[in-house]
C-alpha cells in the first residue's frame, strides 16, 4: 500500500505551505489566495497506477477577493493554528467539537457544522494528510463486523487487545474505531474467503442469524448506508494486505450504485485520498438491474430523483464501462427499483439458501 | 352669497328649495335622500323616520349591524377632526365602544374630540335637524357627506333603542361646558332636548377642559374586527390625519393608540367658484335665476373661476348673446347655448374660446413626508416610497393624486399587498374591486419593481402596503354608497402614473439594498477580516505582519460611496455625511448629487464643501482628484424637519468610473425634476390672481337663511 504521512512535523510543515501562499500574496500587495482541485465530478479521473479515481488537474483559487472567501481563509488559519495545538498536546477533536471550539475565534468562527467539515476536506486535500493525521475524527461510528477475523486493537491504557470477530463478540459483532491505521488497529490473521459488504441491517442480521458467514467462510460488514472513511479504510487494508476479495450486497437503486463506486473507485469528496480508501477490485453482488426481472422482486417505481440520479452517472467516469452502462440503463428502461429485503419474497432462508449461493458462483466465491 | 356646492347631488340644494330638487337631473341617490329629507325639514310633508331609514338605509351607512356602528364613528369623528381643522387646533380623539346589552347587539359609543366646541344654541340643530351642515356649500375639497351627518346617528339611535344621545360641549368663551340630550320625536320628526344644564368638565386629571364636544350614543349594533371595522376604519384616518391623536378603546377594554406625529395642520383649503367645464345645465339654470348680477358678462366673470374679463366678452360672443343680457331673463334654449360655448361647442371665428385652469389652492394634499409619517406608524417597516402628483383638472375640477407605498418585513410576503383607499382623506372601505383607485393598482406590472403579481396584472403580492389618495373637489362615486370611485380616464392616468413613478422608487430601493450589502460586506472586508488573515499567518510563520495597502486596492478596485442619514438629538437635526473612497490604481474625478427634502421646507446647514443647487431638491458637488488611496468628505445637516422625516439620502454621481454605494446620474431625470420645477413656478405665479377672487372658506362655508346662522364657531352667533 501507499505510504501515508503520520508524520506531525510533516503535517505541520504542509499545512505551513497553505498560510505561506496567503502570506506572500500579501507581501506582494495582491489579495491572499488558497489553491485547491476542483472538487466535482468533472475533475476526477482514473488513476492507472493506483486503480482509482483521483482529482484531476484543475485547481480552484480561492481569493479573498469576496466576504465569503476571505472568511473561508480566515477559517482555515484557525483550523491550522488549532491542529498544530493539538498535534503538540496529543489531543483529538471530533470535526462537532471543532465547530464549537470555533466560537472563540470571533470573525473566523463557522456559520455551520458543514462549513467545518468541509474546511477539514479542503485541508486533506491541499496537504495530501489525513483528516487522522489532522487528529479530527468524524461524528459517525464505524461499522459492525461478524466473521473468523483476528485483529489487534490499541485500547485507550495503551495495550494492544487480541479480538475476534467470531468469537469475542455478540450478535452486533466487533465494532470499528474511527481511526483504523496501522498505529490502532493490526490486521493478525484469518480464515476467509471473502468479505461481503452489506448495505442494510436488517440484511446484515439476517445473514448472521442464519449463519451465512460460518456457512461460507466469510466476513460480513454491516455498511450503514453511505460507508463511513474507516469502513472503507479497513475493507482496503484486509483487500490489501490478506488478499481477500470484497464483494458487496446493496439494495438495487441508483444510491447503492454510488455506495459501490466509492467503495471501488473513491467518492468524488475524497478523491485526495482514494488511493487510502477505495478497494479497486471489489465487486458488485447485487441487487442488479437483472436480478429485478430474473428474480421477478417487488419492485418500486423510479422516482424523478432516482431518473435524474441514474442520468447524472451515465455521465460519471466511474460508471463508464460497459457493464455498469447496460446496469444504470436497463434500470432506467425498467423504469423500476428493488430493495435487497424484497428477496423475502421467497422466505426468509431464500436469500442465504438460494440468491447468495446463485450469485457467489457465478462470481466464481463458492 | 354666490357659493355653490361641491358634490353633483347636493347642487339642487343650494338654498333648500323643493321645486329645484325635483329636476330631472336631480333625481340620483343621495340627491334623493337629501331631498326628502330637505321635505321632512321643511314639514312640506311628512313621513316616518323610520320609513325614511327604512327605505334609504343603504346610502344613509344603516343598512347592516356591523356597518352601523362604523357609520356612527365615521360621522362623529370626521365631524371631529373638520372642526379641529377649520379652527386650526391639532385634534386630539378619543373613541370608545361597550356593550351596553350583550343580548340584544346594543352598542354604546362615546366620541371625544378637543375641537372648538359647539355653542350651546347651535347643539340642538346640530344634531338634530338634518341637513344642518356646513359643507355643501362650497366648492373645495372636504371631507364629504357620506351619510346625512351627525343627525343621522341620532335619528338610528333613537330608532333602535330608543335612548336620546348625550351631547357635551364647552367652547373656550364660557367657563362651563353645555350637557344635553337630544331625541327625536318621531310623531312630530322634530328634535326634542331634555336635561339641558350647565356643568364644569374636567378631564381625567382633573384640569378643567378648555373646548370640545363629547357624544354618547346607544344604538342597535354589531362590533367586529378585519378589514371592514372601526378599527380598519380610525386605523386608516389615522393614516391619512397624521396630525391627528387618535385613541380607540374596544368593546373588549383593549386600548389602541395612534400618536400624533407631526404639529402641521392640513393646508387650509380655499373655496372656488364652479369652472365652466365642470357645469351642468341644470346647475347654469338655477345659478343664472339666482343672481343678482345685471349683465351677462359680468355674472360670468364673477361666478366661475378662470372665466377672465376678455374670456366672458368671448363667451358671450360664441353663444350669440349680448354681454348686457340679463342672466335672470336668459331663456332656456340661451343657457343651452352658454352651456355649449362653455364647452367648446360653439366657438368665436374658429378659435374655441380659452379659459384658464381653475385654481388649485382649494386642494389640500396630505403631502408625501406626512403620508410617510402616517404610514410608518400603524405600519412598522423600514421603506416607504410616496408620490404626490401635481394638481391636474379633470372636466373643469381640480384634482390631485398621492400615492404610497411600505415595504418590508413586518407584513405577510404571501398574501396580496394591503390596499388603503382615501378620497379627500376619508378611508374607503367597502367595494375594493369596483374601485377606479383599485384598478390603476391593478393595470401597473408590479413584478419589474420587485412584487410579485400572477401574470402581471391584478393586486401584487408582497410584503406591502399600497396607499391612494384622491383629492378633488369634484370626488365620483360609483352608486350613493360612496365607497368606490367611478372611473375616469384622467384620474385613471394619473393615478397609474403615480403607481409606475412609486414602483420605481421601491426598485431603486431594492436595488440600493442589495448594493448597500455589497457595499458593507467589503467594508467588513478589508476592515476585519484581511487585517486578521495578516495578523494569524503572520503569527502562524512567526513572521512580522505585512502591509495591507496594495491588498486592499486589489481586493476592492472599485470607487466607494458610503453614506449615512441619521437623527442627531441634540442638535434635532438630520445628519448626513458621504464618503468617497478610492480604491482604484488611478486618480478620479466625480461630481456628486444628492437629494434632499428642500420641497418640504428642510434647510441645509453646516455644508462646508459649498457645492450648488443642480435642481429644486437636487445638490451636487465637485470632488477633483482623488488620488488611489484616498478618500472624500462631504457632511451637512438638514434642520427644520422631524424625526422620521428624512431617513435614507441617494447619492448620484457624474463621472466615467462605477461609483459602489451611489447611482449614475440619469440626466433625463434631472431635466424632468427641473421642468416639474418650472411649472410650479409658473403655476405660484397664476396663484395671486385667482385668490382673489375665491372667497375665503369661512364666508361661504355657512348656512345662511333657513337658520340665519353665521358661524359655528367663536360663540357669538
Ligand atoms: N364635534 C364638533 N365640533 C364642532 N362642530 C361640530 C361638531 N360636530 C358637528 N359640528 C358642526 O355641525 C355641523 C353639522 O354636522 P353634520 O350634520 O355632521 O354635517 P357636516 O359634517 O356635513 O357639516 C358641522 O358642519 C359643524 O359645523
Ligand atoms: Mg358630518
Amino acid at each position: 500500500m501507499m505510504a501515508r504521512v503520520n508524520d506531525p512535523e510533516l503535517t505541520k510543515q504542509r499545512l505551513h505551505l497553505v498560510v505561506e501562499e496567503m502570506y506572500d500574496r500579501i507581501v506582494k500587495g495582491e489579495p491572499p489566495t488558497m489553491t485547491l482541485p476542483v472538487r466535482t465530478k468533472n475533475n476526477i479521473g482514473f488513476d492507472k497506477k493506483l486503480g482509482v479515481y483521483k482529482y484531476g488537474k484543475k485547481r480552484s483559487t480561492r481569493d479573498a477577493t469576496s466576504l465569503g472567501s476571505a472568511k473561508n481563509l480566515l477559517r482555515a488559519l484557525h483550523v491550522v493554528e488549532f491542529i498544530e495545538e493539538m498535534i503538540e498536546a496529543g489531543k483529538s477533536s471530533t470535526l462537532r467539537e471543532m465547530y464549537y471550539i470555533s466560537e472563540a475565534w470571533g470573525l473566523g468562527k463557522f456559520g455551520s457544522q458543514n462549513e467545518s467539515n468541509n474546511l477539514a476536506e479542503d485541508l486533506e486535500v491541499v496537504t495530501s494528510c489525513l483528516r487522522e493525521d489532522f487528529k479530527l475524527r468524524p461524528e459517525e461510528d464505524g461499522a459492525r463486523m461478524i466473521g473468523n477475523v483476528t485483529l489487534m486493537e490499541l485500547n485507550r491504557k495503551g495495550q494492544w487487545m487480541t479480538i475476534n470477530a467470531r468469537d469475542d463478540v455478540g450478535d452486533s459483532g466487533y465494532g470499528l474505531p474511527y481511526n483504523v491505521e496501522i498505529e490502532k488497529i493490526q490486521l493478525k490473521e484469518h480464515d476467509v474467503k471473502f468479505l461481503m459488504a452489506i448495505e442494510t441491517g436488517g440484511m446484515f442480521d439476517r445473514l448472521v442469524e442464519n449463519g451465512f458467514d460460518e456457512e461460507y467462510n466469510c466476513g460480513l460488514i454491516h455498511l450503514k448506508g453511505q460507508p463511513a472513511r474507516s469502513t472503507r479504510r479497513i475493507m482496503k487494508r484486509m483487500n490489501e494486505e490478506w488478499d481477500v476479495p470484497v464483494v458487496v450486497f446493496l439494495d438495487g437503486d441508483p444510491w447503492s450504485f454510488r455506495i459501490f463506486a466509492s467503495i471501488a473507485y473513491g467518492a468524488i469528496k475524497t478523491a485526495h485520498i482514494s488511493e487510502y480508501l477505495a478497494t479497486p477490485s471489489a465487486s458488485y453482488l447485487g441487487i442488479t438491474s437483472d436480478d429485478i426481472l430474473a428474480y421477478d422482486l417487488p419492485s418500486d417505481e423510479l422516482s424523478k430523483k432516482d431518473i435524474e440520479a441514474l442520468n447524472a452517472e451515465l455521465t460519471d467516469p466511474r460508471f463508464a464501462d460497459g457493464w455498469w452502462q447496460d446496469q444504470i440503463n436497463m434500470m432506467l428502461e425498467i423504469g423500476q427499483k428493488a430493495e435487497q429485503q424484497s428477496l423475502a419474497k421467497y422466505g426468509l432462508d431464500f436469500v442465504t439458501d438460494t440468491y447468495l449461493p446463485e450469485k457467489l458462483e457465478e462470481m466464481g466465491l463458492a | 352669497m354666490n357659493a355653490i356646492i361641491q358634490e353633483p347631488w347636493a347642487m339642487g340644494l343650494g338654498r333648500l328649495r323643493p321645486d329645484v330638487i325635483r329636476t330631472k337631473e336631480d333625481l340620483g341617490g343621495v340627491r334623493h335622500v337629501a331631498g326628502i329629507a330637505e321635505k321632512m325639514a321643511s314639514n312640506q310633508k311628512q313621513i316616518a323616520i323610520s320609513e325614511f331609514f327604512e327605505k334609504n338605509k343603504h346610502f344613509l351607512g344603516f343598512d347592516s349591524l356591523p356597518r352601523s356602528i362604523i357609520t356612527a364613528v365615521k360621522e362623529s369623528v370626521d365631524n371631529s377632526l373638520d372642526a379641529c381643522e377649520e379652527a386650526r387646533i391639532l385634534p386630539d380623539i378619543k373613541v370608545q365602544i361597550t356593550k351596553a346589552d350583550l343580548k340584544k347587539d346594543i352598542l354604546e359609543l362615546t366620541t371625544e374630540d378637543n375641537g372648538p366646541g359647539i355653542p350651546q344654541k347651535s347643539i340642538e340643530k346640530v344634531f338634530g335637524q338634518l341637513l344642518f351642515g356646513s359643507r355643501f356649500h362650497a366648492i373645495r375639497q372636504s371631507r364629504g357627506q357620506q351619510g346625512i351627518g351627525i343627525t343621522g346617528v341620532v335619528m338610528y339611535s333613537q330608532l333602535t333603542t330608543g335612548k336620546p344621545t348625550h351631547v357635551l360641549s364647552k367652547i373656550a368663551s364660557e367657563p362651563t361646558a353645555v350637557s344635553v340630550k337630544i331625541g327625536l320625536d318621531t310623531r312630530k320628526n322634530k328634535a326634542v332636548k331634555s336635561e339641558q344644564t350647565r356643568i364644569i368638565w374636567e378631564n381625567d386629571d382633573l384640569t378643567m377642559k378648555e373646548h370640545g364636544v363629547r357624544v354618547t350614543t346607544k344604538m342597535k349594533g354589531k362590533y367586529q374586527r378585519g378589514r371592514q371595522s372601526v378599527f380598519q376604519y380610525l386605523r386608516m384616518t389615522s393614516i391619512v390625519n397624521p396630525h391627528a391623536e387618535i385613541t380607540f378603546v374596544d368593546p373588549d377594554g383593549e386600548i389602541y393608540h395612534w400618536p400624533r406625529v407631526t404639529e402641521k395642520l392640513p393646508r387650509k383649503v380655499d373655496a372656488i367658484k364652479p369652472h365652466p367645464h365642470g357645469i351642468e345645465l341644470g346647475q347654469l339654470q338655477r345659478m343664472c335665476r339666482e343672481t343678482s348680477d345685471s349683465r351677462l358678462s359680468v355674472f360670468l366673470r364673477q361666478n366661475f373661476s378662470g372665466v377672465s374679463m376678455r374670456a366672458a366678452k368671448e363667451l358671450c360672443e360664441a353663444a350669440e348673446l349680448d354681454v348686457s343680457t340679463k342672466p335672470k331673463s336668459m331663456k332656456p334654449d340661451d343657457i343651452r347655448a352658454m352651456l355649449e360655448a362653455f364647452q367648446g361647442e360653439r366657438d368665436v371665428g374658429g378659435k374655441v374660446v380659452k379659459l384658464l385652469s381653475p385654481p388649485t389652492n382649494c386642494l389640500s394634499p396630505i403631502e408625501e413626508m406626512l403620508i410617510k409619517k402616517g404610514l410608518s406608524k400603524t405600519i412598522d417597516s423600514k421603506f416607504i416610497s410616496t408620490m404626490t402628483r401635481a394638481p391636474t383638472v379633470s372636466h373643469g375640477n381640480p384634482f390631485q393624486v398621492e400615492v404610497g407605498l411600505i415595504f418590508g418585513d413586518g407584513m405577510a410576503a404571501d398574501k396580496p399587498v394591503e390596499v388603503l383607499r382615501f378620497a379627500n382623506r376619508v378611508p374607503l372601505m367597502y367595494q375594493q374591486g369596483g374601485c377606479l383607485l383599485t384598478k390603476s393598482i391593478e393595470s401597473v406590472d408590479w413584478r419589474q419593481y420587485g412584487l410579485d403579481q400572477a401574470g402581471g396584472r391584478g393586486v401584487p403580492k408582497g410584503p406591502a402596503a399600497i396607499l391612494v389618495h384622491l383629492a378633488s373637489t369634484n370626488v365620483q362615486f360609483t352608486s350613493e354608497a360612496k365607497e368606490a370611485l367611478s372611473d375616469n380616464e384622467v384620474v385613471f392616468e394619473e393615478t397609474r402614473k403615480a403607481m409606475l413613478e412609486m414602483g420605481r422608487g421601491l426598485r431603486k430601493h431594492l436595488e440600493k439594498k442589495k448594493k448597500m450589502a455589497k457595499t458593507r460586506e467589503k467594508f467588513e472586508l478589508i476592515n476585519d477580516i484581511l487585517p486578521a488573515i495578516a495578523e494569524k499567518s503572520a503569527a502562524i510563520l512567526e513572521r512580522p505582519v505585512p502591509d495591507l495597502a496594495g491588498s486592499i486596492t486589489k481586493i476592492m478596485s472599485a470607487v466607494i460611496c458610503n453614506e449615512t442619514t441619521t437623527w442627531n438629538k441634540e442638535t434635532k437635526q438630520t445628519d448626513v455625511s458621504i464618503t468617497l473612497f478610492n480604491y482604484t490604481s488611478r486618480a478620479r474625478s466625480y461630481s456628486i448629487l444628492v437629494n434632499w427634502p428642500e420641497r418640504s421646507d428642510g434647510e441645509m446647514v453646516g455644508n462646508e464643501r459649498g457645492g450648488r443647487k443642480e435642481a429644486m431638491g437636487i445638490w451636487g458637488w465637485k470632488v477633483e482628484t482623488l488620488e488611489p488611496g484616498e478618500k472624500a468628505h462631504i457632511q451637512y445637516s438638514l434642520s427644520n424637519l422631524e424625526k422620521g422625516d428624512w431617513t435614507e439620502t441617494d447619492v448620484f454621481f457624474r463621472g466615467s468610473q462605477d461609483v459602489i454605494g451611489a447611482s449614475k446620474l440619469d440626466e433625463k431625470m434631472l431635466e424632468e425634476i427641473r421642468r416639474q420645477e418650472q411649472i410650479l413656478v409658473e403655476a405660484d405665479k397664476e396663484m395671486p390672481a385667482d385668490k382673489e377672487e375665491a372667497q375665503p372658506t369661512f364666508d361661504t362655508g355657512v348656512v345662511e337663511g333657513d337658520t340665519g346662522q353665521t358661524t359655528l364657531f367663536g360663540g357669538d352667533v
